[in-house]
């Protein structure tokens, strides 16, 4: 997992836990790609991303001072009910993404944090706590619980979960009313072109760019959700 | 600045680009969309009944491009007139509304429905909408359809109405005489090409529509051409569309004779694109000394 940061004050300024920016660059791929906002400092923001094809290869092949196109804050973000007390963030892999920025608000609403990542093995795990209690899960059992996640998660007041969409169907079978951010094909981003449909279980569909990517868990149909991405894209 | 306005298919517009459908909504619901420069928007396809669109995957890129299918999802007519005409109504550019039909007689009622309701200046027929079961494509490429369901809007508005071609056609000329014949005022030439992906993972189609709209820099040549033999085919005016991404694009189509051009594709990317497109084409035609857009030079021998 490698982390890239951006100076980018109005969105640093306003971006809320959950929500995006989709990313164009000189020579990059037609469409734009979109990145959960990882942290936000002052005037910079950060994203999390893995080398899986040729658009994430070029950003990461950028030097300090490259410029990029950062179309954003995008999406709606994790509401972090008043009234709770305590959280619970369970990641997936690069689903970790939105989780700092709602650590820090669920913090600052006087929250008890606790961290679930989980991955297939140790050495693909987060590490993620800023000094907050932690759970750990890995398929091998090479680190923490053998086992998901999700199954490995505590109870909370509250449930946020980003990550692979098979996982977040289980976060949706153990906690219907929780909070996660989904993966989807995107096309714009801004909530016009309908290519980030979202399977709704009252019918239709709406655009994870727009109406999302923050779901109520049971909202969502999750066997017509597609689960697997021909090209990874954390939104 | 040069005069960039524009008369096309029975409207007057302030400027030559145009907003695609299904590539702005219906204009109102996304703040970062540039309305700046548009000499006219033409809105997301509509049915008369509201439609859920197809099942994910919708969209997948491809080389300098990307596929859809999002299968015409939108409200229906009704919320149409009710949400977003009023606020068209306001607008100091006009709205022409992309109508869909399973049949000519249904393409008539959209028309005679929308007709005379305030902020609906005009009537883009799509008859080359790849992504839906029943109509579409099947009408774009049949020339008796094709002028059938023209024929129907026609008699029933004096609106302009314009027509979307399909690519996908032996002689985009035979189809474009056909609709000019059953009293169509422009053409907007093109929808885009029928095209597929295939998942080696999956071992199947990328889309679950199995086969998508390409769009795109990849299909402007093609566009270019096919934009061309139209305009060399009618005597009404042809709207340029397909993989425009900057003025120069832009400016390909209309020396190639078509008349004003559509952005769509490239909204996706850039919000403000129309706008730039528009620019760009303005400073062109200043740097080489033409004072309208009127002066630039044609490429359209006739048939």
């Amino acid at each position: 997992m490698f982390v890239i940061g951006m100076r980018a004050p109005e969105v640093a300024a306003t971006v809320r836990a959950g929500q995006f920016v989709n990313l164009a660059w000189d020579s990059g791929p037609l469409l734009r790609r979109p990145f959960s906002v990882y942290r936000s400092d002052g005037d910079n923001i950060e994203i999390v991303l893995k080398a899986v094809g040729g658009g994430t290869e070029q950003l990461l092949a950028m030097e300090v001072g490259d410029r990029v196109s950062c179309l954003g804050p995008l999406g709606r973000g994790f509401r972090l009910a008043p009234g709770a007390r305590s959280v619970v963030l369970i990641s997936g892999g690069l689903g970790v993404a939105p989780m700092p920025l709602a650590a820090r608000d669920a913090k600052a609403a006087g929250m008890r944090v606790t961290w679930v990542h989980g991955a297939r093995t140790a050495a693909e795990l987060c590490a993620e706590s800023d000094g907050e209690k932690v759970v750990w899960a890995t398929d091998d059992g090479s680190r923490g619980t053998a086992g998901t996640a999700v199954a490995a998660a505590p109870g909370a007041d509250l449930v946020l979960a980003c990550g692979p969409n098979r996982m977040l169907a289980a976060v949706a079978e153990r906690w219907p009313d929780a909070q996660v951010a989904v993966e989807t094909y995107m096309g714009c981003g801004t909530g016009v072109c309908l290519g980030c449909a979202v399977p709704l279980r009252r019918g239709g569909y709406d655009r994870a760019c727009t109406e999302g990517p923050v779901y109520r868990a049971a909202d969502i149909d999750w066997p017509a959700l597609p689960s697997h991405l021909p090209y990874a894209v954390t939104a | 600045m040069p005069d960039m306005s524009v008369e096309v298919g029975g409207l007057k517009l302030r400027g030559p680009v145009l907003a695609a459908s299904g590539t702005f909504g219906y204009g109102t619901e996304v703040p970062l969309l540039e309305r700046r420069a548009l000499g006219a928007m033409v809105s997301k396809g509509i049915f008369l009944r509201a439609r859920a669109g197809t099942a994910p995957p919708r969209i997948v890129e491809t080389p300098s491009g990307m596929l859809n299918a999002i299968g015409l999802q939108g409200p229906g007519a009704e919320a149409l007139i009710r949400d977003y005409a009023p606020k068209w109504a306001e607008w100091e550019f006009p709205v022409l509304v992309n109508i869909n039909g399973e049949s000519a007689s249904e393409y008539g009622e959209m028309a005679s429905l929308l007709d005379g309701v305030p902020g609906v200046a005009g009537f883009e027929i799509n008859i080359s909408c790849p992504n839906v079961e029943q109509g579409g494509l099947y009408f774009g490429n049949d020339p008796r359809a094709a002028a059938a369901v023209t024929d129907a809007v026609r008699k029933r508005t004096r609106l302009p109405v314009w027509v979307k071609l399909t690519p996908m056609v032996s002689d985009i000329g035979v189809i474009a005489r056909a609709v000019e014949s059953a009293g169509a005022d422009a053409l907007c030439a093109i929808n885009t090409f029928v095209g597929m992906s295939i998942d080696l993972n999956a071992y199947g189609p990328r889309l679950s529509f199995r086969t998508g709209g390409l769009s795109g820099p990849a299909i402007r040549p093609l566009a270019v051409h096919l934009a061309h033999q139209a305009a060399r085919a009618v005597h009404i005016p042809v709207i340029g569309i397909g993989g425009i991404t900057k003025a120069e694009d832009g400016l390909e189509f209309l020396v190639a004779g078509c008349t004003a051009i559509q952005v769509g594709t490239a909204t996706f990317v850039n919000p403000k694109a129309v706008a730039e497109v528009h620019d760009g084409i303005a400073a062109f035609l200043a740097a080489r000394g033409f004072s309208s857009l009127a002066e630039l030079p044609r490429y359209l021998p006739r048939d």
